[in-house]
């Protein structure tokens, strides 16, 4: 029975991983309806952030959000900007632009480290919260912890604030929300930044955990796509509870089955799902078609 | 008029004559060796490191009268997979007329290189490769230098059966050890010879434990190993999934009385993600290290000092060493056939023979049928206050004992 409670745990705390990494993914899927491939790439940008701050300012990596987020902002807007905007016309063209920014980004990064490992302490690196047989490592449940904020915060944001609404009125129709009066253009490039924004949060709250490489972005992103398609393509609600199933799967799967077969039983299930459900399990129907409709 | 012309096309026929002998003499002066390695990409830290090992290695050679009576160059080929590994061998062959290749920190790339080598008939000298399959395909212009997996495994073995059975105060049969290994071929192959080995010598092993080394979680790795209760928890992998295995022990509180680690978690990469009381104790099957005893590497110290006053820096990784004493290896062989011809080598291989001790790192020389160096074995580091002390074999400890170990 403890090691069950210890699994579900387990599976919680790699939830929140994987959630925390999948909400900026889903924001920018949801809204501006790119497949964003260099988001995994942005969660690095985010944990180099947090190194290059411990290292210069000496700043406890958890700190240096309040410098990397706003920063990973402006970059979002930028890319926005001067990469997506002008292929708004070209969807095919865009996944390509953001398949490049992924090899631009990995290889600079790779260029300056020379592939060098890094890591960075925190005072809460090695603290672990016991009780009884049940060991939680503070890091994990700080992440968690970031993923109930951000999920509630971005929730809070697109039903009770004017930008919010925005923001949904052109997530569910371009057209209508121009007619409106809603600068698209602008509504995309804030969307946009706030996804590489909740990237580089989730890169500083991750940096304490792992060891740092140019490509490690990769590593979470092919699960985060299988978050947000499973939690429902848009839906903020989506990708929290998209990432407990998968971090719950892979945490039973793991520890009962096989660790070398726990990816294979997730994506199972997400094909399971894709088949029954193909909105995703908090989509709505049909949204995944948005995307190809005719806009503007 | 016609004089000066004659004089101008005599001083011009001169020039070039002189230009043409300069060129010929200093072709003839330099051997030059293609040295394989990725230069760029995430591995650039340890080809780089590798390369180190061949340049002072170039320094030492040269001073002693060179390869042939010429004057060793190395010429580098960036290769980070085996289709760069196959153009690099390609240019280094046509463009640059290189007389040996010599490499690898990548076996992938070894693989694919030395077969293109083969097309131009040139001597693909390997000196850290791990991959056993490389000589197990007997091709007539590879040969290896340094220790393989199966090196690593029977280390990893020994130290088990030698050294922590007795220091736990237990018979192999009432020792329980724990396998845990990365899931490509070369986690798993030296996992499985460790099983086999242990088990035939009675060890009980409770489990073999397989992930990627790109995965986010090893939670479940760990709590599974942790339930079994070993004596021994033996991992091999690469630094990433090393260092979150650590650090997942740390958190999951499982601290097995003895933790062995395969071929990484030597390096600075895993004292700073875990701290140093998170790697206190940890022993760790590699490479030599320059602080192996005299007795044991005679010249180490030697060969540290020249490292430093060459590089300016501590060596980044232990690769360097055995790269150092394969280049030796493979200039003496040369030597001894007249030629670096694959087939002349080939037939000079068994006049090598050199006992352990002979090198810096321990080595000796003995080529089995498959040109495979059966004398280059790795050693064993413990982590201590922050630093890497050899302690296994005990003829390389220089006296250093393993600390924190049954009594």
């Amino acid at each position: 029975m403890l090691s069950f409670l210890n699994i579900v745990i387990v599976g919680l705390l790699l939830g929140g991983i994987y959630g925390l990494v999948s909400m900026g993914l889903n924001l920018i899927f949801g809204v501006i309806r790119i497949v964003n491939f260099s988001q995994g790439e942005l969660v690095m940008l985010g944990m180099y952030g947090a190194y290059l701050s411990w290292f210069f300012l000496g700043l406890d990596p958890y700190l240096s959000s309040i410098i990397v987020v706003p920063l990973l902002f402006l970059l979002g807007v930028v890319l926005q900007r001067f990469i997506l905007q002008p292929l708004q016309n070209e969807p095919f063209m865009q996944i390509f632009a953001t398949f490049g920014l992924l090899m631009f980004f990995q290889n600079l990064v790779l260029a300056i480290t020379g592939g060098t490992g890094y890591s960075v302490r925190s005072a809460a690196s090695s603290a672990v919260i016991t009780m009884g047989e049940i060991n939680v490592s503070l890091p994990r449940l700080i992440v968690l912890i970031a993923v109930i904020v951000v999920a509630l915060g971005l929730n809070w944001f697109v039903t009770h604030t004017m930008p919010g609404k925005a923001v949904r009125a052109v997530t569910q129709d371009r057209r209508s929300a121009r007619l409106m009066g809603i600068n698209v253009e602008l509504a995309f490039m804030l969307t946009f930044g706030a996804g590489a924004a909740l990237a580089g949060l989730a890169g500083v709250m991750l940096a304490p955990i792992y060891t740092l490489s140019p490509q490690i972005g990769g590593n979470f992103i092919l699960a985060a796509f299988a978050v947000v398609v499973l939690g429902g393509l848009g839906s903020v609600w989506g990708a929290f509870f998209g990432g407990f199933i998968i971090g719950l799967v892979e945490a039973f799967a793991g520890y009962y089955f096989d660790p070398a077969l726990k990816h294979a039983i997730w994506f199972l299930i997400f094909i399971i799902v894709l088949i029954v459900r193909p909105g995703g399990l908090f989509g709505i129907a049909g949204a995944e078609e948005m995307g190809l409709r005719e806009q503007d | 008029m016609n004089n000066t012309l004659t004089r101008r096309t005599l001083m011009g026929a001169a020039v070039t004559a002189s230009i043409f002998a300069a060129g010929a003499v200093s072709a003839q002066e330099t051997f030059k060796v293609g040295a394989i390695n990725p230069y760029s990409g995430p591995l650039a830290l340890y080809g780089n490191e590798v390369t180190r090992g061949y340049e002072l290695a170039a320094d030492a050679i040269n001073e002693n009268g060179g390869v042939l009576g010429k004057t060793v160059e190395i010429v580098k080929g960036n290769a980070t997979n085996p289709q760069e590994g196959i153009s690099a061998v390609e240019q280094l062959a046509t463009r640059d007329n290189v007389d040996v290749l010599i490499g690898t920190y990548l076996s992938s790339v070894a693989g694919a290189a030395s077969e293109t080598a083969l097309n131009y008939n040139k001597l693909y000298w390997d000196t850290n490769a791990l991959a056993s399959v490389l000589t197990e395909r007997g091709l007539p212009n590879f040969v290896r230098s340094g220790p393989y997996s199966v090196s690593f495994a029977q280390v990893s073995v020994d130290l088990i059966l030698d050294s922590l059975a007795g220091k736990l105060g237990k018979a192999p049969s009432d020792l329980k050890v724990w396998i845990e290994h990365e899931e490509s071929v070369y986690g798993s192959s030296i996992a499985e010879y460790q099983k086999e080995q242990l088990e035939e010598a009675g060890v009980h092993v409770l489990g073999v434990g397989a992930h990627s080394y790109k995965s986010i979680d090893l939670t479940d790795s760990v709590l599974r190993a942790k339930d079994a209760e070993p004596d021994i928890w033996l991992q091999t992998g690469y630094v990433p999934d090393s260092n979150l295995l650590l650090r997942t022990a740390e958190n999951q509180r499982f601290d097995p009385p003895v933790k062995v680690f395969v071929g990484t978690g030597d390096t600075n990469e895993t004292l700073e993600a875990l701290g140093e009381e998170g790697v206190e104790g940890l022993l760790v099957v590699s490479y030599p290290r320059p602080d192996v005893s005299e007795e044991f590497g005679p010249g180490s110290n030697a060969y540290l000092e020249a490292y430093r006053a060459k590089f300016d820096q501590d060596p980044v990784a232990p690769q360097s060493m055995a790269a150092f004493v394969g280049m030796k290896i493979m200039a003496e062989t040369v030597n001894k056939a007249g030629s670096a011809d694959p087939a002349a080598v080939a037939e000079a291989l068994p006049k090598m023979e050199k006992p352990e001790g002979t090198y810096e790192t321990g080595f000796g020389v003995d080529f089995n049928d498959n040109k495979q160096n059966v004398r280059a074995h790795p050693t064993v580091i413990q982590w201590q206050g922050g630093n890497q002390v050899t302690v296994f074999p005990d003829v390389a400890a220089q006296g250093s004992q393993m600390l924190g170990i049954g009594n």
